[in-house]
């Protein structure tokens, strides 16, 4: 239980370094935002803003034997598990640059040498994969931990009941995050989820099911950390529940008018990047002149990214054929 | 319309915390907090409730009630169920705060006992809220030290039995103490239990590390509690109706250690020093440099260096609902006798 302390105290490099991540995924998102208005980025984007104490309190315990599997709204799932910024912007401009040179767009940034399985496209798309990378790390031993992060939308698909199901059998080393938003595309969760909490589905497969205020960096780093700790000891499967809200439709340019005025509370009162400034230099374990100098370095960071993607060349023709399983 | 009203309040998030993660804590589904609700409604009915006031929920619990009355309207009702009115019109902001907003809805409509679903947490915050209504917690949390493990059709006979005014409420209920803890303007209460402890965040609130605890004060801390309370339930007893409380030092290399079941599937050596008795009023400092407080189990308030947080015992809690008095009372005077082929009433 000592380990429990230890794992909770953390240090000023790790806040610093769990600041930055939260406040390049914020920029990040805000400043596709508005570049996606103008119309240079092809495709569509579902932008993560508000979120980010999930992604980042999450990965900030995994390490590069740790996989993690994302869903259709995945830039902050890539940049908390260390995805190059640049190479992300670059993908989402279609870029030959970008992280899957410019072939996969948002839904599709995938990263394996930082243990990123890819954004997915498809609902429920990501648990069956952190079965097998789980799997995987069982077998070969080498504590590995995989994480599927997937929607309240992406809950009520066979794949992630399976999933599951497969992860408790096998009893493998995997922690599923449901991040529930309150939204699948236009449906309240509310309403389509029968069981009422994502996290009492847990029950039923025989593992814990938590539910965590998901805009609480301290709440959800504790239970993932707990829950990691836990699959990396041979203990099994957790299922936690991210309870929040998304700042922005579920792609861009949706009406959202399902909804009222949330997102105004949520930015005011529950925000994780204003609650994270609060409480830290209340505490004293960072001053507003480190989070300024993190501020800074991200929007030059951002700046960067994006004047780099824009000037990247597109794919062209030689390209076609590369990165295909199959030539014909 | 008759004034017998009971409002009942129901915690959708009761039972959900990371104590499911790491301490095995029991899972209590929605399903079964709504069906506690319908056996108390059969309950109420029986006795001659004429309104319940219930609190709504976006967990599902409101509205599973809401269909079962819909049933009944379509299949005829086999026993009857006072009306029930919902209370929404009101934003619902999943936090604590709508268990307050819904129980001064009910003191205010001129409820005569609150019932309250819940763990510890969910208790404490209705008793807040509740005044000088009497309430009764039925247990559907983590920690159960305040709400009792009790079947809900029993504990509705006797809400229903003490808010139409058959059993007199001088003897069906009890009044609990309470623990006062104030960080410079902020303040809570504890119906059990106050601890000081080494966390920097409220986090996700439930503590279940005992080297992080310093100081421990406790309302009542009975031999047989699952808690905080335990620790000084086996060291220093002291019951509910005692006018005293009881208060220690937590030091993880003390002589004298207890094990404790600290949480549910949760037993641990806890180091006690410096026991002491609280009286009420007395005001206890909490000597820590910077912390959380956790009332009931849970961190709530943090305190940073220069901040000295207060503790002190009151005698004026809530008034209980003291079920088993009730339907002892019930028995003496036959309240729950009837002819044969005659109504109830």
């Amino acid at each position: 239980m000592t380990d429990t302390i230890e794992r909770r105290a953390l240090s000023r490099e790790q806040l610093l370094s769990a600041y930055r991540m939260m406040r390049a995924i914020r920029e990040f998102e805000e400043r596709v935002h508005r570049e996606f208005a103008t119309g240079e980025i092809p495709g569509f984007v579902h932008l993560y803003a508000g979120e980010e104490a999930s992604a980042v309190g999450v990965c900030l315990d995994l390490g590069e034997r740790d996989t993690i599997a994302s869903t259709h709204r995945g830039h902050g799932h890539c940049i908390a598990k260390g995805v190059d910024v640049g190479e992300m912007m670059a993908e989402i401009y279609g870029r030959r640059t970008g992280s899957c040179h410019g072939k996969g767009g948002s839904m599709h940034i995938a990263d394996l040498s930082k243990g990123m399985l890819g954004a997915n496209g498809i609902v429920g798309g990501g648990p069956p994969l952190i079965c097998g990378t789980a799997l995987a790390a069982k077998i070969r031993g080498t504590g590995g931990v995989s994480v599927a992060f997937f929607g309240d939308g992406g809950s009520n698909q066979g794949t992630t009941l399976e999933s599951m199901n497969l992860a408790c059998v096998w009893n493998l080393p995997a922690v599923f995050i449901a991040e529930n938003n309150g939204y699948a595309e236009t449906t309240a969760s509310a309403w389509s989820v029968a069981a009422d909490n994502i996290a009492d589905r847990a029950a039923g497969f025989g593992m814990p099911g938590v539910i965590v205020d998901g805009f609480d960096f301290f709440a959800v780093h504790e239970a993932a950390s707990e829950a990691i700790a836990r699959a990396r000891g041979g203990g099994g499967p957790t299922l936690i529940e991210m309870k929040f809200t998304r700042y922005y439709g579920h792609f861009e340019g949706d009406q959202q008018t399902y909804r009222a005025d949330e997102v105004e509370r949520a930015r005011a009162e529950l925000d994780c990047l204003r609650r994270f400034a609060a409480r830290v230099t209340e505490t004293g374990e960072l001053a507003r002149a480190d989070l300024d100098a993190v501020d800074a370095d991200v929007a030059t960071m951002i700046d960067k990214a994006v004047d780099d993607a824009k000037a990247a060349p597109l794919p062209g023709e030689a390209d076609l054929l590369t990165d295909v399983y199959v030539r014909y | 319309m008759g004034d017998a009203i009971v409002g009942v309040v129901a915690n959708p998030l009761s039972g959900r915390d990371i104590r499911r993660l790491v301490t095995h804590a029991s899972v209590f589904p929605t399903a079964e907090k709504a069906s506690m609700i319908q056996r108390m409604l059969t309950a109420f009915g029986a006795v001659g409730v004429h309104r319940v006031l219930l609190s709504t929920d976006l967990g599902g619990i409101s509205a599973a009630v809401f269909r079962a009355l819909g049933r009944r309207g379509a299949h005829g009702a086999d026993a009857r169920w006072p009306e029930v009115e919902f209370l929404d019109g009101q934003p619902i902001r999943q936090t604590a705060q709508d268990t307050v907003d819904a129980v001064r809805r009910m003191v205010a409509a001129g409820a005569r006992v609150i019932v309250c679903l819940g763990g510890d947490g969910t208790a404490r915050v209705t008793a807040s809220a509740a005044g000088e209504v009497p309430m009764l917690a039925l247990s559907t949390g983590t920690n159960n030290v305040f709400p009792a493990v009790r079947e809900a059709t029993t504990a509705g006979l006797a809400a229903g039995l003490v808010a139409t005014g058959a059993v007199p409420a001088d003897r069906a209920t009890a009044r609990a103490k309470l623990l006062e803890v104030w960080v410079g303007d902020r303040a809570e209460t504890a119906l059990v239990d106050v601890a000081a402890c080494t966390e920097r965040h409220v986090g996700t609130r439930a503590l279940w590390e005992p080297a992080t605890l310093t100081q421990l004060f406790c309302a009542f801390a009975e031999p047989d509690a699952i808690g905080l309370s335990s620790i000084l339930g086996q060291l220093s007893p002291v019951g509910r109706r005692d006018p005293h409380g009881v208060t220690a030092r937590l030091v993880p290399g003390a002589p004298r250690q207890v094990l404790a079941p600290i949480a549910p599937g949760l037993v641990v050596p806890v180091g006690v020093s410096e026991i002491a008795q609280m009286r009420p009023g007395a005001v206890h400092e909490v000597d820590a440099s910077a912390g959380v407080i956790a009332v009931d189990g849970e961190r709530e308030l943090t305190f940073e260096p220069g901040e000295r947080p207060l503790v002190r015992l009151r005698a004026d809690g809530p008034r209980c609902v003291d079920v088993q008095a009730v339907l002892a009372a019930s028995a003496g005077l036959g309240l729950l006798l009837r002819e044969h082929g005659g109504g109830s009433t």
